[in-house]
C-alpha cells in the first residue's frame, strides 16, 4: 500500500477522524490508532472509541491496496507540522513510512486485525438541512451532562414532534429544547437518544447544505461531506421533560442579551470559582441588579436596564449555566421568566419561540 | 492475591473480540475478584483485565474468567514460571493531600462553624513566612489567625504561632488570636497550643461536606 496525497487535505481528514480516537484505550490498545485503508483513488481513515466512530474519505493517488493502523495522535501531529504540498505514505512490512520534502519518518503500525469491526452504515438515509441542524445542536448540546455516571443525561433526545423534529438535552440543572418544524427525520412518534459528544462533532463539521442521517437499530450515522460520524444510541428512558416546563410564570423580565451577558461576565470576576459562582439577579420594576459575593475576595454589583413585570424578587443562578443560556438563546433581547427563587426559570428569545432554556436557580443564604 | 507468571495466550470475548498471542505474562488475581494481565511494559496498565464481580474457573491449563454481563477472558496456560498466593490483609487506603485544601475551602465558606460572630477577611492571607490559611475577625473586630490541618500536631501549632508573631507586628491586626483547627488534634498539640493561648477546635469533614444544602435540580 502506497499513496500520495495533498498534505493539507490529508491532515484535515486525519484531524477529523482522530477526534473519535479513544483518549484512554483500556483493554484495546489498537483503538489509539487510525485505520487507514487504501481503495481506488482514495483512502478511508477511521477512528473509533467504540461509542463514536468517524470515517473520512479523501482523494489520493495510490498504488495497490491494503489497510494499516497508524498511531493516530502522532500521525496527526506529524501531518500538521510538515512542510510542502504533498505527502507520501507507504506501508513497508509492519511499518508506515511517511515522507514529505526532506522529512521522512517510519512509524510502527498497530495490528490491523485487532481493529474492531465497526457497524455498517445503512443504505437509506434522510436528508436534513445542515444549517438548521447545526444551529439547533449549538443551542442544545451544551446542556447535556458530561457525567458518565448518568449515561442517559449525556445524550440528546431526538423526537418526532408535530411533524417536525425536537431536540432536548438536560444535565438536571438546566434543560435546552429546540423544535425544528418540518424536519422529518424520525417516523411517527419515534424518539432516540444520541450521545452529545458525537453530536458536538457533527456540529463542528456542519456547513451549509444538506446532511444525510442514517438511523439503524443501535446507532445513527450523520454524513457530513466526506465524513461519516456514527454514534451509538443510548438505551434508557429520557426524563419526562415536558412536566418540568412550567406553564405559567408570574414574573417576566426583558433585557438586552448583550448587556446581560457582559454584566454577568464582569460581576462573576470576583467569585472564587468563576464557573460555579452564583450570580444574584434582583429584579424590580426599575430594572435589575446583578451581584456576586465571595467572602474573602469581595463583591461586585452592576445594574442593567430592563423591563420587568412581576413582584420584586432575587434569584441566583450558576454563572456558567446562565451564560450558556444567554449564548444559546440568541437574538437581541432575552425574556427571562421566573416563578420564585427556588423553582425553574425559562429563558427565550421572544422572536424565536422554537427554543427554550430552562434553568434551575441556586440556593443563596 | 495470586501472582501467576506463565507462558500463556489470552482471548477476550465480550463487546468485541481480542487476542493476545503466546508470551510470558504476569496474571494478577486480586481478592476483590478482579483479574489483570500484565506484560513487562506499559507501566501500570494491564494488557487486558476484568473488573469484579468475576467468576474464575480453572481446568486443564485453561483459566476462564467470566462476568455476569457475559464477558469472558480465557487464559490458556502453556507453561507456569511461578504461581504464588499471598494474603495482603486490609489496606489502610491512600491518604490524599487534597483533604487540607478541601477543609480550608469548606471552612472558608462557613466560618461560622468555627465560632459565632467570626467573619472571613481572606483565605491564604500573605505573610513573609508564607500564607496563613484563614484570617478572620471576631465579633469585637479582633483579628483571628486560623491554621487548618488534617491531623493537628505540635508542628502545626508552632507554625500558627510564627504567623501570629509576624501579624502582630501589623498595627491594624495586633493583637491577634490563634485558632488551631483539625479533624483530629493530638493531645500533646492541644496542651502545647492551650499553653500558648491558642484555641483548638476539632471539625468533622463529613459534617462540613454534608452541611451544604443540596443543589437544586430540575428532577
Amino acid at each position: 500500500m502506497k499513496f500520495r496525497a495533498e498534505r493539507e487535505a490529508l491532515a484535515d481528514a486525519v484531524g477529523t477522524a482522530q477526534r473519535a480516537v479513544a483518549s484512554r484505550t483500556g483493554a484495546l490498545p489498537v483503538l489509539s490508532g487510525l485505520r487507514v485503508t487504501l481503495g481506488p483513488g482514495s483512502v478511508e481513515l477511521v477512528g473509533s472509541d467504540l461509542e463514536m466512530t468517524i470515517r473520512v474519505t479523501t482523494p489520493v493517488q495510490g498504488e495497490g491496496e491494503g489497510s494499516a493502523v497508524l498511531p493516530a495522535r502522532l500521525f496527526a501531529d506529524i501531518l500538521a507540522r510538515l512542510d510542502g504540498d504533498t505527502v507520501t505514505v507507504e506501508l513497508v512490512g509492519e511499518d508506515a513510512r511517511i515522507e514529505a520534502g526532506r522529512f521522512a519518518t517510519t512509524l510502527r503500525t498497530l495490528s490491523v486485525g485487532e481493529f474492531p469491526r465497526l457497524p455498517e452504515v445503512p443504505e437509506n438515509g434522510v436528508r436534513v438541512d445542515g444549517a438548521a441542524l447545526a444551529e439547533s445542536l449549538r443551542q442544545v448540546v451544551p446542556a447535556a451532562s458530561r457525567d458518565d455516571a448518568r449515561p442517559i443525561l449525556t445524550g440528546v433526545l431526538l423526537a418526532a414532534h408535530e411533524g417536525g423534529l425536537r431536540l432536548v438535552a438536560t444535565d438536571s440543572y438546566r434543560l435546552a429544547m429546540r423544535d425544528l418544524p418540518g424536519v422529518s427525520m424520525l417516523a411517527g412518534d419515534q424518539r432516540v437518544l444520541v450521545g452529545a459528544k458525537g453530536l458536538a462533532e457533527v456540529q463542528r463539521l456542519l456547513r451549509d447544505g444538506d446532511i444525510e442521517v442514517f438511523l439503524a437499530e443501535r446507532d445513527v450515522t450523520f454524513r457530513v461531506g466526506s465524513a461519516d460520524i456514527t454514534t451509538r444510541l443510548i438505551e434508557g428512558e429520557f426524563p419526562n421533560y415536558q412536566q418540568l416546563i412550567p406553564s405559567d410564570y408570574p414574573n417576566r423580565l426583558k433585557v438586552s442579551r448583550d448587556l446581560l451577558g457582559a454584566a454577568v461576565n464582569r460581576v462573576r470576576l470576583v467569585s472564587q470559582s468563576r464557573d460555579t459562582a452564583p450570580i444574584r439577579i434582583r429584579m424590580n420594576p426599575d430594572g435589575i441588579e446583578l451581584s456576586a459575593v465571595a467572602q474573602d475576595i469581595g463583591e461586585a454589583h452592576e445594574s442593567v436596564e430592563a423591563t420587568f413585570d412581576g413582584g420584586e424578587l432575587t434569584v441566583a443562578f450558576n454563572a456558567q449555566f446562565l451564560l450558556d443560556g444567554i449564548e444559546s438563546v440568541g437574538g437581541s433581547v432575552i425574556e427571562l421568566e421566573t416563578q420564585d427563587p427556588l423553582r425553574p426559570a425559562v429563558m427565550r428569545n421572544p422572536e424565536a419561540p422554537d427554543f427554550l432554556y430552562l434553568l434551575m436557580p441556586v440556593r443563596i443564604a | 492475591m495470586r501472582l501467576l507468571v506463565a507462558q500463556c495466550s489470552v482471548a477476550y470475548e465480550g463487546r468485541l473480540g481480542a487476542r493476545l498471542a503466546p508470551a510470558v505474562r504476569l496474571v494478577v488475581f486480586k481478592a476483590d475478584g478482579s483479574v489483570a494481565i500484565h506484560s513487562d511494559a506499559k507501566a501500570y496498565k494491564p494488557l487486558n483485565w476484568m473488573n469484579p464481580p468475576c467468576t474464575v474457573t480453572e481446568a486443564d491449563g485453561v483459566i476462564t474468567v467470566a462476568t455476569p454481563k457475559g464477558e469472558r477472558l480465557v487464559i490458556e496456560v502453556h507453561e507456569v514460571v511461578s504461581d504464588q498466593r499471598f494474603d495482603l490483609g486490609d489496606d489502610p487506603g491512600l491518604e490524599k493531600d487534597g483533604v487540607e485544601a478541601e477543609l480550608q475551602q469548606l471552612i472558608a465558606a462557613r466560618v461560622d462553624a468555627l465560632g459565632s460572630g467570626l467573619r472571613l477577611v481572606r483565605r491564604e492571607y500573605p505573610t513573609d513566612l508564607g500564607p496563613v490559611d484563614l484570617l478572620c475577625r471576631d465579633a469585637d473586630g479582633n483579628a483571628v489567625v486560623v491554621e487548618i490541618k488534617r491531623v493537628g500536631e505540635i508542628a502545626g501549632v508552632e507554625q500558627l504561632l510564627r504567623y501570629q508573631e509576624r501579624l502582630d507586628r501589623d498595627g491594624t491586626l495586633a493583637p491577634t488570636r490563634g485558632l488551631f483547627v483539625a479533624t483530629r488534634i493530638k493531645p500533646q498539640a492541644r496542651v502545647f497550643a492551650e499553653s500558648r493561648g491558642v484555641a483548638c477546635l476539632e471539625v468533622d469533614l463529613e459534617e462540613l461536606r454534608g452541611s451544604a444544602p443540596p443543589d437544586l435540580r430540575l428532577f
